[in-house]
């Protein structure tokens, strides 16, 4: 699966900061596909009405790859476990998404492996 | 002896009643406070689950056109307004934000994290403002008043402008590719909504039917139920729809 992304990496490499808004809703991911990634947290947006979770993917070219990661609102992700520092940049974790259907470096969190061992979600499910 | 038996289980049973039944009133669990959609998890949800539109919805043709304009909003074309208020009938209850209800002396009001906007519930025996001066808004004018253990809200003044009765599902976190497809419930200006809050379960269920009028978009009434549970350990979290806007359409 991570080698589908891969391959649209270099394009994506130059959409970079624009794919999050290129996309208008929910129905813009693939909801019935999950995609693991091994990545690097960038930045954490804690912030309404979504969270961002900006992360570094492993482009398999000796470079990386920038994704943004829609989450729930932060009141969901409070409620769920989350708290502002959950996750900080340089944290390496593993994280699985509703992916972008257009291939740009993107997706919808589904869940990922925090460094503390929890796995958490968006707060969508409850 | 057998009269001062009989003499003392009354004794012991007026006594019983007098400190029962005061305890009881003292004790009658309130709407007041925070509440939240029963969800998937909870030991609840099995019991008081959501009741769906009864009967079913039929549309008039301007419902069925602005239903299925609705329908491709946030799947083909760009969700409007995502962060505007929502409908009153939707106001209330889902398992992603709580609730609160508060007792604003002559009024209930009624929070939701998600909605920008309060919803004012008078209760001091107002009536609705006549037609001409009313004014649409977002929320509309709700009158309460309890039968019973139920309260009663009667809503009108809607601006037409909301969401459709059951979102758009494509803009929500926890769309499915089922939920896309889901056909969207407009609403007009004319719409009338009655709610009816009532405790159910020991208190800590509260029970929301939903009557739903509205002669533009709907051949006929219909109604639903939502249950939500007390959650006094949650606290409302700050929601600024427009925080971090990297997509126009976001907000749900």
């Amino acid at each position: 699966m991570t080698r589908v992304f891969r391959a649209s990496a270099a394009a994506a490499l130059l959409l970079s900061g624009s794919a999050a808004s290129a996309h208008h809703s929910f129905a813009m991911f693939d909801l019935g596909k999950n995609v693991t990634v091994e990545a690097v947290v960038k930045e954490v947006q804690f912030t309404n009405p979504h969270v961002w979770l900006q992360i570094l993917v492993a482009d398999g070219k000796g470079g990386q790859t920038e994704w943004s990661i829609e989450s729930g609102a932060r009141g969901m992700m409070l409620r769920n476990g989350w708290k502002p520092t959950t996750l900080k940049p340089g944290d390496k974790v593993t994280l699985t998404m509703h992916p972008l259907k257009d291939g740009s470096p993107g997706g919808s969190l589904v869940s990922v492996k925090v460094p503390d061992g929890r796995t958490l979600g968006s707060g969508a499910a409850n | 002896m057998r009269r001062s038996t009989v003499t003392a289980v009354l004794a012991t049973f007026a006594a019983m009643a007098f400190a029962v039944v005061p305890f009881a009133a003292a004790q009658k669990p309130s709407i007041f406070g925070i509440w939240l959609g029963i969800g998937r998890n909870s030991p609840n949800f099995q019991k008081w689950k959501n009741k769906p539109n009864t009967p079913a919805p039929e549309f008039t043709a301007w419902g069925a056109q602005q239903s299925r304009e609705q329908g491709r909003l946030g799947v083909e074309l760009p969700t409007p307004g995502a962060c505007e208020p929502v409908n009153p009938a939707m106001f209330v209850g889902g398992g992603l934000f709580p609730n609160q209800i508060l007792d604003g002396g002559n009024q209930i009001v009624l929070l939701n994290e998600w909605v920008a906007v309060p919803r004012r519930i008078y209760t001091d025996g107002r009536k609705h403002p006549p037609a001409e001066d009313l004014v649409p808004t977002w929320e509309g004018h709700s009158i309460g008043h309890w039968e019973g253990d139920t309260l009663v809200v009667d809503t009108v003044g809607l601006n037409g402008r909301t969401r459709p009765l059951n979102g758009y599902f494509a803009n929500a976190v926890n769309a499915t590719p089922e939920s896309l497809t889901v056909p969207r419930l407009p609403s007009s200006d004319q719409m009338h909504l009655v709610e009816r809050f009532r405790l159910v379960g020991n208190g800590d269920i509260l029970e929301v039917t939903r009557t739903i009028t509205d002669p533009k978009a709907y051949l006929h009434r219909f109604s639903n139920t939502v249950y939500l549970e007390r959650r006094p350990d949650l606290d409302v979290e700050e929601y600024y729809c427009s925080d971090n806007m990297r997509s126009k359409d976001e907000g749900h």
